[in-house]
């Protein structure tokens, strides 16, 4: 089977309500129309009982993508569901790293990268915490160096209109 | 009050006359209180996937009458919900209202594994419009209107309630009130728009009147939101060729001067023909399904389209529309019949070359009808419907199964009745025909229902016999008996060398099962015998089977090959793509 790699990243807002079984509805829905989900990320919104879900996909075509938006709206529990403009919005993820350091590496990191530190153990190892665009965490870990890293978690993009 | 008198007040409240089930042990409070009560026509099917079937005959044949009706159909947990699945999916693909409950074993031990317990609500999700499953004895009632306004709103289809058994029993609490007739669904995620928007209409109108060479495709769309006059007039009032698809037959007479009958995969010439020609496609209430189009990359190439459709989902998933309306088929038919700007255009041109598509193979295809048997001798299933269609006069209610004889009918009937063709469409359920049958009965009575199947899908559900013998169901069922699995055995035909795999069967004699049912019987083998058989049938008053003795050699032409584009169209079993055995 040819499998197509998609190149364009694009992000879906969805507002819906807060019910059990929402987000095993998306994600069933994903896996049977076979769209290719990078990150789904799910959030409480102001409003009590409606949640707010964030998706990116690559997806090179606005029809395919229209109809992942149309196949969302469906639900009986989506209340509404838009593509956020790249240029118009802010996407940031957390990432949290666990890894091993000396000194100057480590100065040389805080240096370039603003992150928390949330546990040092033994002046060497580090758990840190980063938010940013997924290109900054992508860069801090391979500043790190794969060697280094112990454990890492990124939470998965979530998004924001200007 | 109690769970199980809530859920019985909320289908009355919600008009439901007839309900179709199987009992068991996490639904048998709801089978109690029925039974107390006694304010349904309780009909038990022989096993849950019929009572399904049974549902949406209640469905599809009343969407016409002045009382269109949602059915409803009971299972017990586990086994019992599972066996209700292929229903529920079959009315989802063929957008049909349909409401199933299900028992569920007690909310304690969900999760456990309990004895006949299944994840209803995992299985039927990914099917239905919504599945529900009820936690709590108070919102039963406003459960069940919420999923009858779901089911029957915009686009139908099936909504799934799974009630624990300790919930159906539970009582509600003291200051519990709900008025029904006051009670409006509040859903916040489903829109509904039946009206289409002014600029749309006019950008259709514009396209309408500019094109040369226009077609029309007719889908389910028009028979559910019951708009078959309306599509007559548009056509009339526009000059436009029109062609169906499997589930728009019968929005109008079939045999209109402007009908080319049904398109697709088992479309007729002239409709095949024609559509590929065509600079302008108005498709009615259809989704452009694989079987209609064939490869979607050579579907319409020529042809700007204009899609109206309820369904926004459905709008640019596999054709890319010109102008896009999303309605109900009959508010947007209503709305183009007024537009003072719409024309009527003679297009002599147009119907030239339609004309020419009409007569090819014709006088073939009348020689062949006119035969009526096979090399061996054998009956020709073609020249029984067209028999079938004469003797009523196209009048009567035609309920299929699925595979050759199914697109026999499709082809040869002259449906002249709004509404009177019911089968299973988009999942293409094999075994559909008898107990949809039963339910379209219950809502049609005075209207003659002939139930057709071939051998293989009458023993899909021929339990249903059992039904049909105790509740005394005026079906008159023809058994269109090859031997085979036909359709796929023309597969097989044309395009795997003739190797019969999995397809012969060896059949009980169906006379015996029809006497063990005390159901008439007779048995037709030759040309002579056809008509009598089929007058006999509709002369009788109850059930009757016919069975006649078919060609398994016959194939059903034309046929677009899967992946094909119409164009690509076989319509003689002589063509060199082919290698029959």
């Amino acid at each position: 089977m040819n499998i197509k790699i998609h190149t364009k990243r694009r992000a879906l807002v969805a507002f819906m309500l807060d019910q059990p079984g929402v987000l095993n509805k998306v994600s069933m829905l994903i896996r049977r129309k076979m769209y290719n989900v990078d990150t789904i990320t799910v959030c409480k919104t102001r409003t009590l009982g409606i949640s707010r879900m964030t998706l990116t996909l690559c997806e090179d075509s606005d029809d395919k993508l229209n109809q992942v938006l149309k196949q969302i709206e469906k639900m009986t529990e989506v209340i509404s569901a838009k593509e956020l403009d790249i240029d118009q919005s802010f996407w940031r993820e957390v990432g949290l790293v666990k890894f091993e350091a000396d000194k100057d590496h480590f100065k040389q990191l805080s240096e370039h990268y603003s992150f928390d530190i949330l546990d040092r153990q033994n002046h060497e190892i580090y758990i840190v915490q980063l938010s940013g665009t997924s290109k900054t965490i992508d860069d801090f870990l391979k500043d790190i160096g794969d060697e280094k890293i112990i454990d890492m978690a990124r939470s998965g993009l979530t998004t924001l209109e200007k | 009050m109690k769970g199980t008198e809530l859920v019985i007040k909320a289908l009355m409240d919600k008009g439901v006359k007839y309900i179709f089930g199987y009992t068991g042990g996490a639904i048998m409070p709801i089978f109690d209180e029925m039974e107390k009560k006694q304010c349904f026509s309780f009909m038990m099917a022989r096993h849950e996937q019929g009572a399904a079937f049974m549902a949406q005959g209640i469905s599809r044949a009343s969407l016409s009458t002045d009382n269109p009706q949602v059915g409803v159909c009971m299972a017990t947990s586990g086994p019992g919900a599972m066996n209700l699945v292929t229903g529920v999916a079959d009315a989802g693909m063929d957008s049909v209202p349909l409401i199933a409950i299900t028992g569920q074993v007690p909310t304690h031990v969900i999760a456990t594994d309990a004895f006949q317990e299944s994840d209803v609500v995992g299985v039927m999700m990914p099917l239905t419009k919504q599945a529900y499953m009820l936690q709590d004895v108070n919102i039963i009632e406003e459960t069940i209107h919420d999923a009858f306004f779901l089911a029957s709103s915009g686009r139908g289809g099936p909504v799934v309630i799974d009630i624990p058994k300790d919930v159906q029993i539970d009582e509600t609490q003291s200051d519990y009130t709900f008025k029904a007739h006051e009670y409006v669904p509040d859903i916040p995620g489903f829109f509904y728009s039946p009206f289409p928007e002014r600029d749309a209409i006019q950008k259709a109108v514009a396209l309408i009147n500019r094109s040369e060479r226009p077609i029309i495709i007719c889908g389910h769309g028009v028979i559910c939101s019951n708009a078959g006059k309306l599509l007559r007039q548009f056509i009339e009032k526009t000059n436009i060729p029109i062609c169906f698809t499997l589930h728009g037959l019968s929005a109008l007479p079939v045999d209109h001067p402007l009908s080319l009958g049904m398109v697709g995969m088992h479309g007729t010439v002239a409709a095949n023909r024609t559509l590929p020609q065509a600079d302008l496609i108005i498709s009615l209430g259809m989704r452009f399904d694989d079987r209609v189009t064939g490869n979607l990359e050579k579907f319409g190439v020529r042809a700007k389209i204009i899609h109206v459709e309820i369904d926004p989902s459905e709008i640019d998933k596999n054709v890319k529309t010109t102008v896009a309306i999303h309605a109900d088929t009959k508010e947007a038919l209503v709305r183009l019949i007024k537009d003072p700007e719409l024309i009527s255009k003679p297009r002599r041109l147009w119907f030239e070359q339609v004309d020419a598509f009409r007569r090819e193979r014709l006088d073939e295809l009348e020689a062949e009808l006119k035969r009526g048997t096979g090399k061996q001798g054998q009956l020709l299933m073609k020249t029984i419907v067209r028999k079938l269609s004469d003797i009523t006069l196209g009048k009567d209610i035609i309920v299929s199964d699925v595979g050759q004889h199914q697109m026999t009918l499709a082809r040869f009937y002259n449906f002249q009745t709004v509404n009177s063709w019911f089968t299973s469409g988009g999942a293409g359920t094999m075994g559909c025909a008898l107990p949809m049958a039963v339910g379209v009965k219950l809502v049609r009575p005075h209207e003659r229902v002939w139930a057709i199947c071939g051998d293989g899908g009458f023993q899909m559900n021929i339990q249903e016999l059992g039904t049909i013998m105790e509740y005394e169901t005026d079906l008159k069922i023809l058994l269109f008996n090859n031997g085979y699995l036909g359709m796929v055995r023309q597969w097989q035909t044309l395009f795997y060398d003739g190797r019969f795999a999995g397809t012969p069967l060896k059949n009980p004699d169906f006379g015996f099962i029809a006497k063990a049912y005390g159901i008439p019987y007779s048995k037709v083998a030759t040309l002579e015998e056809i008509e009598p058989a089929l007058t006999n049938a509709a002369d009788h008053k109850g059930a009757c089977l016919v069975e006649f003795l078919c060609d398994p050699s016959e194939v059903i032409l034309p046929m677009v090959p899967s992946g094909g584009s119409l164009e690509d169209m076989i319509i003689s079993l002589s063509d060199k793509r082919i290698s029959p055995a």
